[in-house]
């Protein structure tokens, strides 16, 4: 899982300016952290619930997603 | 008791007419009829036209579906029989979207769709089968064209809700009405205007609006409300404004910012489509769209679109602007590379539309090298526009507007600085603050403001023209007249005898940052910069024809000085393709320097001092490899067998002080010198933190990797010794002291190296940077007395005050220089050379030499990872001229090559040879030398050469090279 989230996930994820870094998976809850533009995105569980469907496809694995915002203090949105 | 706060719960008038503009808004469209078949097929780009698809096949897209996934492109597609009932009227495509998308109608891209512009004509492009097949491709981005706009702002991120498509009639007369409201109704709300005006709008808007039913479905009313508009409001003059305003039509492109440089392929696509159509329907407008770059990648990817644009170039109405090929950093890249900018740029234009332009276009530059006059003058270049110093200086407001700009060889230029942002919509509020703004009304003519959606191109909508038709209308805006970027310069600056000359480097009092961030990018467009000069050298000795490979490099790299890419404000996407495309000219330029049995010395001076040269059995370390440092003397252009010497016996004491043949220096345990006695000299050069490594926290705010504050100074984080210093390596020629240093997160190794024949003292930097929002800096407190330092700007030095008397030296607290920067008394002083730095604080006695920043923004891990770098603490006797310090960067920073290659031509001493290189019609040798010492005088030749300007053209012969102080002279010798 962690492998998937840097390698498949990062790529495009950083190439609109976000960032997501796995933190832990138990067999259940993926537990992420969004940075950059992600963490002020005002849609991002729309790309969150996108995460869970390709993890469907590609990992054939059904999980949730604890999604962790750390946006940096100084931006006001 | 109580304090009750009353608030007003009915409307305003002004509320009142704000919200039946919101309902006419909504009768724009006539008739709308939904697509209903459309396709989509998702893909990730992967390179400028390939695609990475995540189905076999495409799938049906409904109103309601998400659509567009992270750094995702989307193919959507659909068969349309137009329906009976609109067939024969004047048909648009309409979509909603957030997303930026290319719309190709029975097979010809005719058009663009975005956040700025939801609708395209499509009758022209109806087949007599009264079809239409469309194929749409679109990307949406986290970040849009324009953070500006606010519609388009509320709609951003990666994953999208689809709105449907329609085909559409529109109603010309409530669209009509809708403009005029568009236009006064900024004027109404804007404070820039006359208040007794805003109350007459206010009172005669919300008149003309009480003319339409609302309440009825067929809004009745809109002819007579556009009436009385015209009758009242625009027939009134009692109101008069002044000013004289040109508009120009510009959409700013960044080549990658928040997207990578292949997406910006189909940025400059559907920006210029737009244009386009905008030109079919509006004969008087013209759009001014600067980089060769972007023209080259439109030529190669989309020919039937280029043709199309020359048509439009041909006819006047699309104006290429921009000598340089894309719109480069101008602080960090080197003279040479500035210089290739404009040869490669002027030559595409000249290829492309049979012509060069006469201005540089430079509107978001982060602050203007001094060296720029006489390069884009010698480039075939009289103007030059940039906007950031007035509207974005933090101290200091700039002085003109239109002016003339001094360069430091004396060289002048016609310069536009103006006065406020170069992305704006047209609106009245916006020009009437440009015109408040301009300072240079009873001088400088006309001001500029130009309009268009940008950072990500878009450029100009249908509103936007609009609105401009209606400005002669109302008396109580700006004369406004609409022209093209060059007619402008040459209608307002041209032979103007009123203009102010500005004599000193454009200096940005912002993003001082940006020297500094990305610091491994730096390093190797400098290291890139000088293996370019080797590889052209070579390849002119040698006899070989590299031009189309060299050139082809020289362009990646100079794609990457754009100036979101070298000054290291992008995402990591950006980084990660820009140290691909260095690995790869660093490959293919090795290949070209290839190798021989001797060293060869491609400087045109004497190359003496120490070298390193890497030796697999060698007893010192270098950049992680072993070696030898050794004596060199090979004379200008030649080469020569170079060996280490045997012993000659101890020529270093390490006690309490390390005794040097030139230095008794006392350490401290973390690296920094507590005293450097100069045994030659006799003085001491140290007087307080010297090669002292300081890290500050570095929290500039929102612009994080392109600010440094005023305030970084004011928390320093604590620096560990793990390791103090001590002797780790030592042969005949040099000895290295070894420190690691460490803070909480980082580790930090201090390599300090003496030699036995040269003065300088090298410093390499081993770190494992692992920080957040921290800048690290060397500083180095000298026992100089003086008043201003000298820095190199790659082609010359500037003189720089280094007291804080006025506000203007207190907002140079950090600045850009090149090679070295300098502070002397008349008897010595010291240097600082590095391979790789640009960033500099200069305080009174103080160099601070910044190394590192940590930023998050734009990418999260700007800058985290490995770093290994060196600069040279080189004291001297005398001022920096006299002591060399120009060879010595020179020599500093060119790599020492092995080569058999033979050079019998003239040295040109005491100029420097910059670049040596075929002729692009392959005719000449070009040799490129610059004056670096602040001199004049002369070289007598054996023979004549021809005299070039930069863009290679003759301009004279002669067998005497007449120098001034930083000139830079070409010259031609027939092949």
């Amino acid at each position: 899982m962690e492998k998937y989230v840097n390698e498949v996930l990062q790529p495009k994820i950083q190439g609109d300016g976000g960032w997501i870094e796995f933190q832990s998976f138990d067999g259940k809850i993926l537990t992420v952290v969004f940075k950059g533009e992600c963490s002020k995105c005002l849609i991002l569980h729309r790309c969150v619930e996108w995460i869970k469907e390709q993890i469907k496809t590609d990992l054939k694995k059904d999980v949730e997603i604890n999604a962790i915002r750390k946006r940096p203090y100084f931006q006001d949105v | 008791m109580a304090h009750i706060k009353v608030v007003r719960r009915s409307m305003r008038p002004e509320e009142w007419t704000d919200l039946r503009f919101g309902w006419l808004k909504r009768h724009i469209y006539e008739a709308k009829w939904e697509i209903k078949n459309l396709m989509i097929r998702d893909a990730r780009q992967v390179s400028e036209m390939e695609f990475e698809y995540y189905s076999e096949d495409y799938r049906p897209l409904n109103k309601g579906d998400m659509y567009f996934t992270p750094d995702g492109t989307a193919f959507i597609k659909a068969d349309v029989n137009i329906p009976e009932e609109m067939q024969g009227k004047e048909l648009w495509f309409s979509l909603k979207t957030a997303a930026e998308i290319c719309v190709k109608v029975n097979g010809k891209y005719v058009g663009g769709v975005d956040p700025n512009r939801e609708r395209m004509l499509l009758s022209p492009y109806v087949d007599d089968k009264k079809t239409l097949h469309f194929e749409m491709m679109g990307y949406n981005r986290s970040k849009p064209d324009d953070e500006r706009n606010p519609e388009s702002l509320s709609v951003r991120g990666c994953r999208q809700i689809f709105e449907g498509a329609y085909i559409c009639t529109v109603n010309h007369a409530v669209q009509d009405l809708v403009w005029d409201f568009e236009l006064l109704l900024d004027i109404a709300k804007s404070e820039l205007f006359n208040e007794d005006y805003r109350a007459f709008l206010n009172r005669e808007l919300n008149e003309a609006m009480n003319l339409i039913d609302f309440d009825s479905d067929e809004l009745s009313g809109v002819e007579q409300a556009k009436k009385y508009l015209d009758e009242v409001v625009f027939a009134n003059d009692n109101y008069k404004g002044s000013g004289d305003v040109a508009l120009i039509a510009h959409s700013h492109l960044d080549i990658a910012y928040y997207w990578r440089r292949i997406h910006a392929v189909q940025k400059n696509l559907r920006t210029i489509l737009i244009q386009l159509r905008l030109m079919d329907k509006y004969p008087d407008f013209k759009y001014t769209h600067t980089q060769p770059y972007v023209y080259e990648t439109l030529e190669k990817y989309y020919p039937d679109v280029f043709e199309e644009l020359k048509e439009k170039v041909a006819g006047g109405q699309f104006e290429p602007v921009g000598a340089m090929y894309v719109e480069p950093d101008c602080n960090v890249p080197s003279a040479e590379s500035l210089i290739r900018q404009c040869l490669y740029g002027q030559q595409t234009y000249q290829r492309m539309f049979g012509k060069r332009v006469n201005n540089a276009w430079l509107p978001d530059v982060f602050g203007n090298s001094w060296i720029l006059p006489q390069i884009l003058k010698k480039s075939g270049v009289d103007y030059f526009v940039s906007n950031k110093m007035s509207t974005w200086n933090d101290t200091n407001r700039f002085p003109h507007n239109n002016f003339i700009w001094r360069g430091l060889d004396g060289t002048e230029v016609y310069a536009c600085v103006p006065p406020t942002h170069f992305i704006t919509w047209n609106m009245p509020s916006q020009i009437q603050e440009n015109w408040e703004a301009y300072i240079d009304k009873d001088t400088g003519g006309q001001t500029m403001n130009m309009f268009g959606y940008g950072d990500g191109g878009s450029g100009c909508t249908e509103e936007m023209i609009e609105l401009m038709h209606r400005f002669d209308k109302l008396s109580v805006m700006p004369k406004c007249e609409h022209m093209g970027g060059a007619e402008f310069l040459e209608k307002n600056l041209k032979n103007n005898k009123s203009l102010k000359v500005w004599d000193g480097e454009l200096y940005l009092e912002m993003h001082r940052g940006t020297f500094t961030t990305k610091s491994n990018m730096k390093r190797a467009n400098r290291r890139l910069e000088f293996k370019f000069r080797n590889a052209e050298i070579l390849s002119v000795l040698r006899k070989e024809d590299n031009t189309e490979k060299i050139t082809e490099l020289y362009k990646k790299l100079l794609i990457n000085q754009f100036h979101d890419i070298l000054p290291g404000s992008h995402i990591n996407p950006v980084y990660k393709d820009a140290m691909a495309d260095y690995d790869e000219i660093e490959k293919e330029l090795d290949r070209i320097i290839g190798s021989g049995s001797r060293y060869f010395n491609t400087l045109n001076f004497k190359r003496e001092g120490i070298d390193f040269i890497p030796n697999k059995n060698g007893t010192a370390t270098r950049y992680g490899k072993k070696g030898n440092w050794v004596v060199t003397n090979i004379p200008a252009m030649s080469s020569a067998n170079v060996r280490a010497l045997r012993s000659k016996g101890e020529w270093l004491t390490v006690g309490e002080r390390v005794e040097t043949p030139f230095y008794s220096i006392k350490f401290n345990k973390n690296g920094s010198i507590a005293s450097l006695y100069d045994k030659e000299l006799e003085r001491e050069w140290v007087s307080g933190d010297f090669n002292k490594l300081k890290i500050y926290t570095d929290c500039p705010g929102n612009y994080d990797a392109w600010d440094i504050l005023p305030n970084y100074k004011d928390k320093q984080i604590e620096i560990n010794v793990e390791s103090e210093l001590e002797l780790c390596e030592k042969d005949t020629e040099s000895a290295t002291f070894k420190t690691v240093l460490s803070t909480e997160s980082s580790k930090w190794i201090m390599l300090i190296r003496v030699f036995r024949k040269s003065r300088g003292i090298e410093v390499e930097n081993i770190v494992d940077w692992n920080e957040k929002h921290k800048l690290a800096k060397a500083e180095f407190s000298l026992n100089v007395l003086s008043r201003e330092a000298l820095c190199d700007t790659s082609a010359g030095f500037i003189k720089r005050e280094t007291h804080k008397n006025t506000s203007w030296q207190q907002a140079r607290f950090e600045c850009c220089h090149h090679k070295w920067c300098d502070i002397s008394e008349t008897d010595g002083g010291v240097a600082i050379i590095n391979d790789g730095k640009y960033g500099v604080g200069l305080d009174n006695n103080t160099i601070s030499l910044s190394l590192l920043r940590a930023t998050i923004r734009p990418d999260v891990e700007s800058d985290i990872g490995h770093h290994d770098f060196c600069y040279m603490i080189m004291p001297h006797s005398k001022g920096a001229v006299e002591a060399k310090i120009n060879n010595i960067a020179y020599q500093y920073n060119c790599e020492l090559i092995k080569s058999d290659a033979q050079y019998s031509g003239e040295t040109f001493e005491p100029l420097f040879i910059q670049a040596m290189k075929m002729s692009e019609n392959k005719k000449m040798t070009v040799i490129r030398l610059s004056e670096q010492n602040g001199a004049r005088g002369k070289i007598q030749l054996p023979y004549k050469v021809k005299l070039l300007n930069m863009l290679e053209d003759v301009e004279g012969e002669s067998d005497v090279i007449e120098y001034k102080p930083f000139e830079i002279i070409t010259i031609g010798l027939d092949n």
